[in-house]
């Protein structure tokens, strides 16, 4: 029979007729049901935990492993947090830490972390979708999931969904909400934080209502242009101005300022200014620690000094002489809201210091700004653009509003969909890449955009966008009882004749106390229970640095011995902990015996020189205070405290707690209280 | 082989229980073969002969029986899916999460309930045109060409219902669109978008009003008027096979 | 044939001796056979099985379908996010491309509500079921008719602006114009074809024409803000 005849005769026998045709696609069809089911038995998900098992079975613990293995799907399923997480089924190794030396993925262990792997779920930290079962559903975007895994950059982020303070875990979403904060991005956007609270900027934009009192139209030009080319390190961006633009701009600025008279009220120092002495108006600035707070460009381009306050590289060209005397005088005349403290100067050293900042001028900064005069037309259309460009979102000026919801609200952005948003040419499609890509660049997201042009590192991008993406729905909606709140600053105020020099010298702008302030300088809560008043009253008239380590110190501020003796009075009686009784250790309960039993443990048993410096001549320890004439500035109680528990009496110490037993406390404190001044250790 | 297989199946068929059932017995008489037909309550709806130019696939291209097939698919299907759904939000959702995830051939299920759906409005459409070309729909059959719109209709409210179902984006807002279209009746038209959603919007409300409806009311509805749809064949003088060609049907027509 | 009666009506009273007769054959004859009924075929098996194995190659091709095609699945409800455009199920998107054109109660109920009825009263008008030539009788009266219906509607079409529409429009009036053009005696089987055709045909067959080109268009060429896209570039 030919092939031919064998395929017609075949045909006839399954298809012959009508019975034969229903038998033969019954079993078809039959056969094409039973594909599904097959299907099912050849899931990845099984491939996985063979694989797994094969895995473990050449290893010294595989019993171990195996008792610990369950097949088929897991899934951590935490109701309350709308969390379905079937990970586990293919990470099936995931709390195996004998397994760490297995980099194959889905077998990794994970590393270790504060919490408890079934207590979250994976999800809420990593994103993607909990509930799927193949790779590329749990991993990746789908039509269906538009929250792919979070790359491992970003995952800092998910903790700040719950941690609403600084984790010391988690320095770049320390970073990127201080950028947030510090850049002043909370003004125009609103974000909510989870606990119903608004995020609050912590710049200091200055108010524009007596501008004209402060600076030129010139100097404003420039600015607005381009405010990096005065000075690298300001926070204001880039609005990319038109020159028309910023002509108008500025001729508006200028002519809404009103005069201050307070400025021109206080008598000038008559004669000091006409001759400055750069030598001595150098170390009027240096003896004044203005460094502590403001940066100057060094010759090689290195900015030396602190942030809080602006740089002053080229503040000749900024500021006009009379503003700055006054300022110099007393900065709450201008700018009630300033940080910068009153200093005590008098007319000379005011003459002093002004002509050497004047100094500091920039000749090509204004060369190139030529401005006529200003037209009623230019000062309008210049008023116009202050309010579309948002201005008065952070700057005051008069006759304009701070404008309500001027950017879009943020408080839900590491959870916007997809679909909402315009991605640029270019910009991955994923939330991360979009975010990134803004903060780098917003312009190139539409022609008529507002965001102006900010100059972030790469790290600071990163960053913002970690702390951007931790503003998810999970954070906004999930029970509070998983929330950690942020340390919110109180609003504490010292009350009174002290309060008020407080106030005058802006204490709080380096030093906290009671919740309140700076943390550049020690927190002074309980002052009061560790020094002792002698050493405090010499300390307020010539301050000197307790660190060899520390740069930035304290400031003189030239305060006269009433004033020294109302401070001091106040913050030792107020200033108190209960956890202290200062009377409690009295000199006369220390024996000799004691200061020799004291000064072994302090180099032997303890090695307290590495850090600290007892004997200036032999100590090397330059990372703790120094502690030569510790025994004429500290309290006996209080460094008995302080040894027994450091961190309850100074939170965020590097001192260790040794648990020292009380009579090696009671010796320790003998030795350091025995320590009266440097020659003293000397002649010892 | 064969040939004992067949003794063994018409012993089957004779034995006392077989016939109790089933009334027709073995046989391969014309006789019996009625009796199949007319003792089945569900076959007895068919006429026991049909012409035998019906059977050429040009005739009906047999849409009205993958119409039907299609339906018997969804209905299997249909109660298959049941198992497994909520029908409340966002239940709904999830459990669309989980037949694709950790059911047992979930995905394959709903799939296959899916493309019937869309097959079946596709065959209903071909099966009026196909009809409506033939000239089917001339008396004495034309109330069961009334049935027929009556079951487009119905289809095309069960697929619809149907489509709210998953409550994903799709759905939604393919729901929202349809009844938007409702509110456009002059006068009554908020109160029909009320009737059909449970509430002014698609929500939770409409979630369960289409449920009950695609899996109910509406599916009861289809088998009834399946049944006098296929009841009616019989009674119109069986399946239209073309211009008349016997008297008793040219009186008919006349 | 001849005038006698080949049989007499009429029944015996006795109803003992025999059983009710309608008809009694008086010749040698056999009663002459003017139409036969077609064949038929047992219900069960032969279209039963026949109608069995339609449904299971039905079946295969769905369970292929499904396995190869996973059916669409989109993200959580979200009635914050309206997604551009939003589309209704395919089969009311004919619809839905009328609604852009057309005011919603013109489209969204006129339309729909006329479509129904016309398809229900289909069989109960006897233009319909003649069956007759739409140019059997008064052909270029009838003609000039259709001429001034089609440009009508297209003036009516092109108003709104529903080019779309137009096109299956304009299509199936020059084919009309080409069967009236025709006769049962042309040359060609198609013109043959197409002049026997009645009005009930050109009727339905412009309105599925429309339903599947306005549902395509509503489907495949419609993007963000019902504007019109090209499928293949996406």
């Amino acid at each position: 029979m030919s092939l031919g005849e064998q395929i017609r005769s075949l045909r006839r026998k399954l298809f012959g007729d009508p019975a034969r045709a229903f038998g033969s696609i019954s079993l078809v069809l039959l056969g094409m049901l039973a594909i599904a089911p097959a299907k099912n038995y050849f899931s990845e998900w099984g491939h996985y935990q063979k694989g797994y098992l094969k895995l473990i079975r050449s290893r010294a613990d595989a019993l171990t492993l195996a008792r610990h293995f369950s097949p088929g799907f897991q899934q951590i399923w935490l109701p309350e947090m709308d969390v379905v997480d079937r990970c586990t089924t293919c990470h099936v190794a995931l709390k195996e830490p004998s397994l760490s030396d297995v980099s194959r993925q889905p077998y990794r262990p994970h590393s270790p972390i504060p919490h408890s792997l079934t207590q979250f779920g994976c999800v809420v930290c990593h994103r993607g979708q909990g509930r799927a079962t193949t790779v590329q559903e749990a991993h990746n975007s789908t039509k269906a999931w538009e929250h792919p895994m979070l790359p491992s950059r970003y995952l800092e982020s998910s903790c700040g969904q719950c941690h609403l303070g600084p984790l010391l875990g988690t320095p770049q979403l320390n970073l990127g909400r201080q950028l947030i904060a510090g850049y002043g991005c909370v003004r125009c956007h609103t974000v909510m934080q989870p606990d119903g609270t608004r995020m609050m900027a912590s710049d200091d934009p200055p108010s524009l209502q007596h501008i004209a009192e402060k600076t030129t139209r010139q100097w404003i030009y420039a600015w607005i242009k381009n405010p990096q080319a005065y000075a690298a390190s300001v926070t204001m961006p880039n609005f990319q101005l038109s020159d028309h633009d910023a002509r108008d701009i500025s001729a508006f600025l200028m002519a809404q300022s009103t005069p201050l008279a307070a400025i021109h009220n206080q008598p000038a120092a008559k004669g000091a200014s006409a001759s400055p002495d750069a030598t001595a108006g150098a170390s009027l600035y240096g003896e004044s620690f203005c460094a502590s707070c403001h940066a100057v460009q060094n010759a090689a381009g290195v900015l030396v000094g602190g942030d809080l306050g602006p740089e002053l590289t080229r503040i000749g060209s900024k500021v006009k002489p009379e503003w700055l005397e006054a300022w110099l005088r007393n900065p709450s005349v201008y700018d009630p809201n300033t940080k910068m403290p009153h200093y005590r100067f008098d007319p000379k050293q005011i003459a002093t210091l002004a002509g050497y900042l004047e100094a500091k001028t920039d000749s090509d900064l204004l060369a190139n700004v030529h401005l006529s005069e200003a037209t009623p037309d230019q000062i309008q259309h210049g008023k116009l653009l202050v309010m579309e460009d948002g201005c008065t979102s952070c700057h005051e000026v008069n006759g304009i509003k701070k404008p309500e919801n001027f950017a879009p609200d943020l408080s839900r952005v590491g959870s916007r969909s997809l679909a909402v948003l315009a991605f640029p040419e270019g910009v991955p499609h994923t939330l991360p890449d979009y975010i990134e890509a803004k903060v780098r660049n917003p312009r190139a997201f539409g022609p008529g955009l507002k965001m102006p042009q900010y100059t972030f590192s790469e790290q600071q991008r990163s960053a913002i966008t970690t702390a951007l993406l931790s503003l998810t729905d999970r954070a906004q909606t999930q029970p509070p009882a998983l929330r950690t709140a942020a340390v919110h600053e109180s609003n504490y105020q010292p009350a009174g004749k002290a309060g008020r020099l407080m106030a005058d010298l802006r204490c709080f702008s380096c030093h906290a106390i009671n919740g309140r302030g700076g943390d550049m300088a020690p927190d002074l809560s309980w002052e009061g229970s560790s020094v002792q008043r002698p050493w405090l009253v010499e300390f307020l008239r010539n301050p000197e640095t307790l660190r060899p380590a520390l740069i930035r110190r304290m400031p003189r501020f030239n305060l006269t011995p009433d004033e020294i003796n109302t401070l001091t009075d106040y913050i030792m009686i107020v200033y108190q902990t209960p956890a202290v009784d200062r009377d409690s250790l009295p000199a006369s309960s220390f024996t000799p015996d004691m200061v020799e039993k004291g000064r072994q443990l302090f180099y032997s048993k303890y090695a307290c020189q590495s850090c600290h410096i007892v004997d200036p001549n032999k100590d090397k320890g330059y990372i703790g205070p120094a502690l030569w004439a510790v025994g004429s500035r500290l309290n006996a109680a209080w460094v008995y405290a302080y040894l027994k528990n450091p961190p309850a009496m100074r939170p965020g110490t590097l001192e260790p707690d040794q648990h020292l037993s009380d009579a090696e406390a009671r010796s320790l404190t003998a030795f350091l209280m025995a320590q009266k001044s440097a020659k003293q250790a000397g002649k010892k | 082989m064969a040939r004992s297989l067949t003794t063994y199946l018409d012993d089957l068929r004779d034995s006392r229980v077989w016939r109790s059932i089933f009334r027709s017995g073995p046989g391969q008489s014309n006789l019996h073969r009625a009796l199949v037909v007319q003792s089945n309550v569900f076959l007895h709806l068919f006429s026991v002969k049909a012409r035998k130019r019906v059977l050429d696939f040009s005739v009906t291209w047999y849409l009205g029986a993958l119409t039907f097939g299609a339906f018997l698919i969804l209905v299997i299907t249909g109660v298959l899916l049941m198992l497994y759904y909520h029908p409340s939000v966002p239940l709904a959702y999830s459990d669309m999460k989980d037949l694709e995830f950790v059911v047992s051939s979930g995905v394959f299920l709903r799939n296959l309930h899916r493309w019937s759906a869309h097959a079946m409005v596709l065959l209903v459409f071909a099966h009026l045109a196909k009809v409506f070309y033939r000239g089917a729909y001339r008396p004495p059959r034309e109330f069961n060409w009334v049935i027929g719109v009556v079951l487009l209709l119905l289809t095309l409210f069960l697929s619809y219902t149907g489509y709210l179902l998953p409550w994903d984006q799709l759905a939604f807002w393919a729901v929202t669109v349809g009844s938007n279209i409702a509110s456009a009746v002059p006068l009554l038209g908020h109160h029909i978008r009320f009737l059909m959603l449970g509430g002014n919007l698609v929500n939770a409300n409409a979630l369960l009003r289409f449920y009950v409806l695609h899996c109910m009311i509406l599916p009861l509805a289809a088998i009834l008027f399946i049944a006098i749809h296929f009841w009616r064949i019989r009674k119109d003088g069986g399946l239209y096979a073309g211009a008349p060609t016997t008297t008793a049907e040219k009186e008919a027509e006349r | 044939m001849s005038d006698d009666k080949d049989f007499v009506a009429g029944f015996d009273s006795n109803a003992r001796k025999a059983p009710v007769r309608v008809a009694f054959v008086t010749r040698r004859t056999s009663p002459q056979v003017k139409v036969a009924d077609e064949d038929q075929v047992m219900t069960h098996p032969g279209v039963f099985l026949r109608v069995a194995v339609a449904v299971e190659l039905l079946t295969i091709a769905l369970v292929t379908l499904a396995l190869a095609w996973d059916a669409p699945l989109e993200g959580l409800a979200d009635p914050m996010h309206t997604p551009n455009p939003a589309k209704a199920p395919w089969y009311f998107l004919g619809l839905q491309e009328l609604l852009h054109y057309f005011p919603p109660v013109l489209a969204g109920v006129l339309i729909p509500t006329l479509v129904v009825l016309a398809l229900i009263v289909i069989p109960y008008f006897n233009i319909n079921i003649q069956a007759e030539s739409l140019w059997a009788r008064d052909g270029a009266k009838r003609l000039r008719i259709v001429v001034v219906v089609a440009v009508a509607l297209s003036v009516f079409l092109a108003f709104f602006d529903v080019w779309v529409a137009l096109v299956p429009t304009v299509i199936i009036a020059v084919v009309m114009f080409l069967a009236a053009r025709s006769s049962s005696q042309s040359a060609s089987a198609m013109r043959r074809w197409l002049y026997s055709k009645p009005l009930s045909f050109w009727i339905m067959t412009w309105f599925l024409a429309e339903a599947a080109v306005l549902t395509a268009v509503g489907t495949f060429f419609r993007g963000p803000g019902w504007s019109w896209v090209w499928p293949w570039r996406s």
